[in-house]
């Protein structure tokens, strides 16, 4: 299997007043064509920059320094022309975040939000075409009355239903990688859940490859084929899903496990802000594993 | 009744209600003026009794309270009373004047929002770098400076220094003036088809229009810059930026138009202010509008005249808010949508 | 306040905005030091050297009756930011305590006072105070009353915003349990969390009261000769331009750079103390 997406020792520092503040100290990751791959940590541990990097939209804000390789369908992102990369977006990459609502524009009907993703794989399309795919990409997700929802604007809409919403824009033009970014983290468990699973039968019907961002380990066990985690800038350990959650083999790992809020718990465990024993080199788990 | 028929019903009466306060406002100052108005109207050479005859005219002898009954009486019926200036109902002199100054509000209000918006969203597109910072200094530049301040520079340059405008006035003398229809010389000019009026009176306009429109030029475009940096930061615009829509398009239609919402409020305040500020303008253009008329009938202590002056601009004022209020309903889909409908 | 002075000072812009505010206030403080011929501020007639272009030792030139431009704009500063420090220091505290009122007690207070002060938006700044100013008497008090009369209900509008989200906050409750009385809330808790906003608007204002308060005198319906005024200046020239356009010129750019001034400064404190409307 060859990767869909590579990235090597990547690193990202924002210039600011009080000199260069380094936020990504050199990671590594892949995610191989069709597979589903989790990048785990707490906010600030440098996971959301990472997704917006591989899009491309860190790299034009001027107090931001990258270094390292990203390279996407066997073509390095990080030496391609600005237009190149550009034409990747919304076409053979696309994202989804963690507030459907307030994700879609507050003064635009669904429909034209919709017609605009899809001008992105087609500029020719017209108002009706995009219509009609919208609406086959909303049967997708499940939506019936695809052109009530069409009509709607996001505020209208229930938070689940802005979510399916985003799911069938995000998928509307067959994208290679799907980057979720803390997808539904804003929603009710339940709704989040039925959304996951929508999105998990979509991506493997139509065999997407999808990196998966997320703090929720739980979410995470349930989704991904193969997890990173992630603490301060640096990957600290990676491996198949079930061999990492049946071992975890770092301290951070071992940490954020504990966090996981339990039905039958007493309270949420903390995980203690700084530790001796986080910075310890990276665990991983061979691949070979990877049978569940 | 649709949402937003049911907002103009509200705005509407709400807006007459504080119309009738402005009434009593304006009545209330124009009559704690020091010295007898009816003296003052007849200068010194009248005889007592003259004086007396005037004073019962305007009711002066009785109490405030019932002076403003009259004045209400008379307004209901569309009179706000005779000018002691002109000696001609105000009514007549306000509709006389006013269409000159509506005209040049107008046209300045088109430069404001023609010129003033696209910087703004120009300055939000290009923020942080050299054409943001030009253009915030040049609109606070334009904030700066009261705009018979810019009417004098812009006059001085481009009517004196650089011939390319006439230096004052409505239309050229040479022209024959087109029949009033509606009072705007440049819908009049067309009604009648003469073109060259029409060309000549927009000549003239220009210049004015733009000096009185420079500051609502910053304003607005300082507003609009303000408003879409904000919205730059919304989830929803980083998901068109990660779906690669261009930047342009982003600017104009999908950043612009949630920014629009809390601007406009602010650029309707500033295009009423403008008919304010157009006293000052008209004065250096000697445009013939209402300046020169509240001028003097402020200077004679014409209250007639003083008082339904203030009344119609204020009545302007709040039929542009008005209209405001509506275009947001417009383009608000919340408040269009207000009761669950859709469209 | 030391921070906020420090980000001030970093700013190219706000520094500027800092050295022309430095230079307007410097030249009204010590007017009769700097101006080379303070007695031209009264009605002195030279008419051996009237209407003269900038030369020395008048370097903005002479007006109709032959006195110092340079001397008559340094004079009429001083009586600009006078009245704009009166106007903004009668109308600050009235709008402040209509808007606190009106926002923290509620009800039929809140309704009058803010039913008031929307008579008084209703009309277009310039235009209210043309009236007051036309019934009363064109002199300098006169035309701080009419100009404090169309600014305090802008202030009372922007305290009585931030009362309406301020009142509930913890701390309103907090107070309101131990058993505070409503003034002490008022003032005392409410007020200092309007601070930036009034400072900052404050900031702005002191130009633009300068700009209204030359817009009525331009009019002719403010301050008299032989008082030096930039806007009657700017009115009287306008008559000879453009031949004599030192008597427009320079007074106009007098009014700019002051109103430039404060504006910069005051862009700069509303981004520092985040206190956009």
């Amino acid at each position: 299997m060859t990767a869909l997406l590579d990235i090597r020792d990547l690193t990202l520092s924002f210039r600011g007043v009080e000199g260069e503040n380094r936020v990504l100290h050199g990671i590594s990751l892949n995610v191989a064509k069709g597979e589903k791959v989790a990048l785990v940590g707490e906010s600030g541990s440098g996971k959301s920059v990472t997704a917006r990097i591989i899009l491309g939209l860190l790299q034009e804000q001027r107090s931001t320094r990258v270094s390292g390789a990203v390279e996407f369908d066997g073509q390095d992102l990080e030496a391609m022309p600005a237009k190149a990369r550009h034409r990747l977006r919304g076409t053979d990459i696309s994202m989804i975040f963690q507030d459907p609502t307030s994700s879609l524009n507050p003064v635009y009907p669904v429909d034209v939000q919709f017609h605009e993703v899809l001008k992105r794989r087609n500029p020719k399309i017209t108002r009706a075409a995009a219509r009609e795919r919208a609406a086959d990409a909303l049967r997708d997700v499940s939506i019936d009355d695809a052109k009530r929802v069409l009509d709607s604007y996001s505020f209208q809409l229930s938070g689940g239903m802005n979510q399916r919403v985003m799911i069938a824009m995000a998928l509307a033009n067959e994208p290679k990688l799907l980057i979720a970014d803390e997808p539904g983290t804003a929603l009710d468990v339940t709704v989040q859940a039925q959304t996951l699973h929508l999105m998990r039968d979509l991506v493997e019907r139509k065999h997407t490859s999808v990196l998966f961002i997320s703090h929720n380990l739980g979410v995470v066990r349930e989704f991904a084929d193969r997890v990173y985690v992630i603490y301060k800038g640096n990957i600290v350990e990676e491996g198949p899903t079930h061999a990492l959650f049946s071992d975890p083999g770092h301290p951070y790992t071992r940490a954020l496990m504990a966090a996981v809020p339990k039905i039958t718990g007493g309270g949420i465990p903390e995980i203690p802000d700084r530790s001796e024993s986080f910075s310890e080199p990276i665990v991983v788990h061979p691949a070979t594993e990877a049978s569940s | 009744m649709s949402p937003v028929v049911r907002l103009l019903a509200k705005r509407l009466s709400i807006s007459v209600i504080v119309l009738i306060g402005v009434s009593m406002l304006i009545f209330m100052i124009a009559r704690v003026i020091p010295g007898d108005p009816a003296r003052i109207a007849l200068g010194p050479n009248a005889t007592a009794e003259q004086v007396e005859q005037l004073r019962q005219k305007l009711h002066l002898e009785d109490p405030i309270w019932v002076q403003y009954g009259y004045f209400l009486r008379n307004l209901a019926h569309g009179d706000l009373g005779i000018s002691l200036y002109t000696n001609r109902p105000v009514t007549t002199d306000i509709a006389q004047f006013l269409p000159a100054t509506l005209e040049l509000v107008f046209v300045a209000g088109v430069f404001m929002v023609g010129l003033g918006i696209p910087l703004g969203i120009l300055s939000a597109r290009y923020r942080g770098r050299m054409a943001d910072n030009l253009i915030r200094v040049v609109s606070l530049l334009g904030v700066s400076a009261p705009s018979f301040v810019w009417a004098v520079i812009l006059m001085l340059l481009f009517a004196f220094f650089l011939p390319l405008f006439p230096i004052a006035g409505q239309i050229s003398d040479t022209i024959p003036t087109p029949h009033r229809v509606t009072g705007f010389l440049l819908v009049d000019s067309l009604l009648d088809g003469d073109f060259t009026a029409f060309f000549n009176a927009l000549h003239h306009i220009i210049l004015p229009a733009f000096a009185l429109a420079l500051s609502g030029i910053g304003q607005a475009a300082r507003l609009t810059r303000a408003n879409m940096v904000e919205t730059y930061d919304k989830p929803y615009i980083e998901m068109a930026e990660s779906y690669g829509f261009a930047p342009g398009r982003i600017a104009n239609k999908f950043a612009f138009r949630p920014s629009l919402i809390p601007s406009l409020t602010i650029i309707g305040l500033d295009f009423a202010a403008m008919l304010g500020n157009a006293f000052l303008v008209e004065a250096v253009f000697a445009w013939p509008g209402l300046s020169r008329y509240g001028v003097q009938v402020i200077l004679r202590k014409d209250l007639n005249a003083i008082v339904g002056t203030v009344l119609v601009i204020s009545a302007m004022f709040l039929i542009v808010n008005i209209i405001v209020d509506l275009l947001i309903a417009y383009i608000n889909p919340r408040i269009r949508l207000a009761n669950g409908g859709r469209s | 306040m030391r921070r906020t002075f420090l980000i001030l000072a970093s700013n190219p812009m706000s520094l500027f905005g800092l050295f022309l505010i430095g230079v307007v206030v410097f030249s009204a403080v010590f007017a009769d030091f700097i101006a080379p011929f303070p007695e031209h501020r009264g009605a002195v007639v030279d008419f051996t050297n009237f209407n003269q272009p900038p030369h020395w030792p008048n370097i903005f030139g002479t007006d109709l009756v032959g006195r110092d431009l340079f001397s008559r704009i340094i004079y009429a500063y001083r009586i600009s930011l006078m009245l704009g420090v009166v106007v903004l220091s009668i109308a600050v505290p009235i709008g402040v305590t209509v808007g606190l009122a009106a926002g923290y007690l509620g009800g039929w207070v809140d309704f009058i006072l803010m039913r008031l002060t929307d008579v008084f938006l209703s009309v277009p700044p310039l235009v209210l105070a043309m009236a007051i100013m036309g019934v009363l008497e064109p002199t300098l008090t006169n035309g701080m009353l009419a100009v404090t009369a169309m600014w305090w209900p802008w202030y009372a509008r922007l305290v009585y915003n931030v009362t309406r989200s301020e009142a509930q906050e913890g701390y309103v409750l907090a107070a309101q349990i131990i058993g505070a009385s409503r003034l002490h809330i008022m003032f005392m808790e409410i007020l200092p969390n309007c601070v930036p906003s009034i400072v900052t608007k404050m900031t702005l204002d002191l130009g633009f009261v300068i700009l209204i308060a030359s817009s009525l005198s331009f009019l002719g319906l403010g301050v008299q000769a032989p008082t030096p005024d930039l806007g009657s200046m700017v009115a009287e020239g306008g008559n000879y331009l453009p031949d004599s356009w030192w008597l427009t010129v320079f007074p106009s750019l007098a009014i700019l750079i002051a109103v430039f001034g404060f504006n910069l400064v005051g862009d700069a404190l509303r981004q520092v103390l985040g206190s956009d409307q």
